[in-house]
C-alpha cells in the first residue's frame, strides 16, 4: 500500500460525505463460505462529530467528472486535484475495513468519467471484484450513473444490495437551472427501470429461490433541500409519490450547504437542519404512521411549522379528533396522538387488555407525556391542565422544554426501535 | 419471614437459588453474592450452595414454559450487570408463577416494567456493540478485539460475528468482566471463556496502516458545519471511546 492512497482515501471521502444515504439496513445475506452477512435491522460502528452514524465505507470512485453542476464541488469547472481508486484498491479497502468490522460494507459513488457507461461499468467491476474474488456478501450500495444504459443498471442490481440514483432537485425546473448536463429523464428512467426489475425479481423469486436477487433492499434516492425555490409541500408531495408509485425505501434530504459559490445558488439559506429535521419527520410520518402528505401540508400550510413537529402540527389543526380514550382508541388513532410512537401504540394495545390504563401507565409504555398529555384523557381523566383550545395548547407544547434536537439524520433507525419520537 | 441470601455469583448458582426459593413462594429481602470478602453481617443470610443439576433442571423448565418474549427477557436480565438485578428478576418470575403467560400484557406492572427495562438496556448495549467492537490483527492470523461493556454481553454477540467472519480466527475479549469468546474457524464453533491479558498482543504487520487509513476516513468524514459534539457522545459514550480505533490518538502529521 502507497502512501498515497490514503490522500486518495481522504480526497475521495471529503467528496462523498454530502451524500447523506448511510442507512445498511434492509437486506439480509447470509454468509455462505466467505466473509459477511447483511444484518436487517442495520448497524451503525460510530458517530462522526457532527454526529451522523458510520457504517459504510462511503467514497467516490474518483472525484473527476465531465459534468458541472452547480451545487457539487466535483463539478467540472472547479479547480481541485483530481484522483481515483481502481475497482481493485475498492475492493481491498473494503475488505481490510470490513475484516476489523469498522464498517457494514460500501457505499460506491463517483464522478462521471469519460461517459456514463465507461463509469457505470469501473463501478460495476469493482462491486464484482468484492463478490466474486473476496467471496464478500457484506453490504454493497451502488450508484448509478445518469444515463447509464439500461444492461449496465441491471447488472449493478445483481451485484448490489441497494442502487440509487439522485433526483437531486425536486423540480424538472431546478434540475435544468443548476444541473444542466443532467435531464430529469436520465435520472427518472433508471429509476423507474430497477423498480420495475425489483418487482419482477421479487416475483420470481417467490417461484424459484435460485434466481439471484436484484438490489435485495431495494433503491433509494435523494433531494436537495433549500438551493432551489421549493415548499415543503412539493418536497413531501413527491416523496409521497416516490414511495407509492415507485416503491422507493428510503428518500434522503440534504440540506443544501454552500460549498462552492455560484449566482444561480443561494448564498445562505435560512435554518436547513431544522427544515431538514422537519422534512425527516414529515417523511416519517408518511412511512410508518400513516399519515398522506396533503394532511400534512396544503395550499394555506405550504411549509413545515419550525416550532413544532409535523405531528403535533397536525393535531393542533385537528383538535375535534381530541382528545383520545387510550382504553378505547384503535391503533390508527393511538399512532396520530402526539408523543405516540409505534413501539408505545402497541405496547398501549397490550397492556390494556389486562385492564384499564391510568395516565400514569402511559409514561411506563414509553409514551412522551410532555406532548402526548394534551391529546389524551385515560378512563375519563384529562391531564392537560387548561383550556383545550389550539393557541393555548400550541404555546404549551412550544413552552415544554424540548428535547434537543436529534440531527441524526441520516441513522436508519430500524422500525423496532421508534420510541415516541413524534 | 423475609431472609437474606447469597450465592456465588455464578449464572448456575443464581438459577439454584430461583429453584429453591420459587416452589415456596419465598419472598427474600435482598439476594445478594458471597464474594469471598464479604462475610455476612446478620445471621438471617442463607447460603445457598450452587448445584449445577438443580440450575440446568431449572433452567429447562424455564425455556418450556415461558413465552420466546418472557425467555429473551429473562436471558437478558441474567447477563445484566446492574444492582439488585437478582431480586428483580424473581419478583418478575414470582409473578410469571402465578400469572403463567398473562405476564406477557401487564407490561405497567411494577415487577414487570423494571424487568423489562433492564432487558432493553442489555439488548441496546449488545447492538451498539455489534458496531464497536474494533479487531485488530495480531501475530499468528488471529483478530483479536478488546471491549468493557456494562453488561455481560457477549453471549448476545457471539453468534452474529460467528456468521459474519466464519472464514477468520477471532477473539472478542470483556475486559470488565474478565471473559472472552474465541472462535475456531476450522471448527466453526466459538466458546466463551474466563480470560485475562496481561500484555498487549503483537499487531500484524498490515495493522497499522489499516488502523490508519481508518482513523483518516473517519476524521474526514465530519461537516464542520454541523458539528455536534453532544450528539456524538450520547451515541458513542466517552467511555466506550478507549477501544475505539477512531478515537485512539492520531500520530503526527509528518508520521504518515
Ligand atoms: S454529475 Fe455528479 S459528480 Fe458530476 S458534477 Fe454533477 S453531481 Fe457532481
Amino acid at each position: 500500500m502507497t502512501l498515497d492512497l490514503m490522500d486518495r482515501l481522504k480526497i475521495l471521502a471529503d467528496g462523498a460525505k454530502y451524500d447523506v444515504s448511510c442507512s445498511s439496513s434492509g437486506s439480509s445475506r447470509s454468509n455462505s463460505n466467505g466473509v459477511g452477512s447483511a444484518a436487517s435491522s442495520g448497524i451503525c460502528h460510530t458517530w462522526t462529530s457532527d454526529g451522523r452514524c458510520v457504517s459504510l465505507l462511503k467514497i467516490l470512485m474518483t472525484n473527476a467528472c465531465v459534468y458541472d453542476c452547480a451545487y457539487c464541488v466535483n463539478r467540472r469547472s472547479n479547480d481541485i486535484p483530481r484522483v481515483a481508486l481502481t475497482p481493485d484498491e475498492i475492493a481491498e479497502l473494503t475488505i481490510g475495513f470490513y475484516r476489523r468490522n469498522y464498517i457494514e460494507g460500501l457505499f460506491l459513488s463517483t464522478g462521471v468519467v469519460r461517459s456514463a457507461d465507461y463509469t457505470m461499468e469501473l463501478l460495476i467491476q469493482a462491486a464484482r471484484t468484492l463478490r466474486q474474488q473476496c467471496r464478500f456478501n457484506g453490504y454493497i450500495h451502488l450508484k448509478l450513473v445518469p444515463g447509464a444504459d439500461p444492461l449496465l443498471v441491471q447488472q449493478a442490481g445483481l451485484w448490489a444490495d441497494r442502487v440509487s440514483i439522485n433526483l437531486e432537485l425536486p423540480t424538472r425546473e431546478s434540475l435544468a437551472l443548476l444541473a444542466p448536463d443532467k435531464t430529469r429523464d436520465a435520472v427518472v428512467k433508471p429509476m423507474r427501470q430497477v423498480s420495475g426489475l425489483i418487482t419482477v425479481n421479487r416475483a420470481e423469486r417467490k417461484a424459484s429461490r435460485k434466481v439471484p436477487r436484484f438490489a435485495p433492499a431495494g433503491q433509494s434516492t435523494q433531494l436537495i433541500v433549500g438551493a432551489t425555490g421549493e415548499s415543503d409541500r412539493q418536497i413531501v408531495t413527491l416523496s409521497e409519490q416516490l414511495y407509492q408509485r415507485l416503491d422507493l425505501k428510503r428518500v434522503y434530504y440534504s440540506a443544501f450547504i454552500p460549498i462552492v459559490t455560484d449566482s444561480r445558488l443561494p448564498a445562505r439559506p435560512v435554518a436547513p437542519l431544522k427544515r431538514e429535521h422537519r422534512l425527516y419527520q414529515a417523511d416519517w410520518l408518511l412511512r410508518y404512521y400513516g399519515f398522506a402528505a396533503h394532511e400534512l401540508l396544503d395550499e394555506v400550510h405550504p411549509n413545515l411549522d419550525q416550532d413544532l413537529d409535523p405531528k403535533t402540527g397536525w393535531a393542533l389543526r385537528h383538535l375535534e379528533l381530541f382528545p383520545v380514550e387510550i382504553n378505547r382508541a384503535g391503533y390508527e388513532e393511538l399512532l396520530r396522538i402526539p408523543g405516540v410512537g409505534v413501539r408505545s401504540a402497541q405496547r398501549i394495545i397490550q397492556a390494556r387488555r389486562q385492564g384499564h390504563l391510568g395516565i400514569d401507565d402511559l409514561k411506563t409504555l414509553g409514551v412522551v407525556m410532555k406532548r402526548a398529555r394534551y391529546f389524551v384523557t385515560a378512563r375519563g381523566r384529562y391531564a392537560g391542565e387548561g383550556p383545550f383550545e389550539s393557541n393555548m395548547l400550541r404555546r404549551k407544547l412550544m413552552d415544554a422544554p424540548q428535547r434537543p434536537v436529534q440531527l441524526s439524520l441520516t441513522l436508519e433507525q430500524p422500525a423496532g426501535l421508534i420510541t415516541g419520537e413524534l | 419471614m423475609a431472609a437474606c441470601y447469597q450465592y456465588d455469583g455464578t449464572l448456575d448458582g443464581l438459577l439454584t437459588l430461583y429453584a429453591r426459593l420459587l416452589p415456596d413462594r419465598i419472598a427474600p429481602e435482598q439476594i445478594s453474592t458471597n464474594l469471598p470478602d464479604q462475610h455476612p453481617l446478620f445471621s438471617s443470610e442463607i447460603i445457598i450452595t450452587t448445584d449445577h443439576v438443580v440450575a440446568e433442571a431449572f433452567w429447562q423448565g424455564l425455556t418450556r414454559r415461558l413465552s420466546p418474549h418472557s425467555l429473551k427477557l429473562v436471558r437478558r436480565c441474567l447477563l445484566a450487570d446492574y444492582p439488585q438485578q437478582e431480586l428483580l428478576l424473581y419478583r418478575y418470575l414470582l409473578l410469571e408463577a402465578e400469572q403463567g403467560r398473562r405476564i406477557d400484557q401487564m407490561l405497567a406492572h411494577p415487577h414487570v416494567a423494571p424487568v423489562w427495562k433492564l432487558s432493553q438496556q442489555v439488548g441496546r448495549e449488545a447492538h451498539r456493540y455489534l458496531g464497536f467492537v474494533r479487531f485488530q490483527q495480531v501475530q499468528g492470523e488471529l483478530y483479536y478485539a478488546a471491549i468493557r461493556p456494562e453488561h455481560r454481553i457477549l453471549l448476545l454477540i457471539g453468534a452474529h460475528f460467528a456468521e459474519r467472519f466464519s472464514d477468520q480466527q477471532w477473539l472478542i475479549h470483556d475486559k470488565r468482566h474478565n471473559e472472552g469468546i474465541l472462535y475456531n474457524a476450522e471448527t466453526k464453533e466459538w466458546l466463551l471463556l474466563p480470560m485475562e491479558l496481561h500484555q498487549q498482543p503483537e499487531a500484524a504487520p498490515q495493522e497499522e496502516q489499516f488502523q490508519l487509513l481508518w482513523q483518516h476516513y473517519f476524521s474526514t468524514l465530519a461537516i464542520p458545519e454541523r458539528m455536534n459534539l453532544k450528539l456524538q457522545q450520547g451515541k458513542v459514550p466517552l467511555k466506550c471511546r478507549d477501544v475505539l480505533t477512531e478515537f485512539c490518538v492520531l500520530p503526527p502529521a509528518d508520521s504518515r
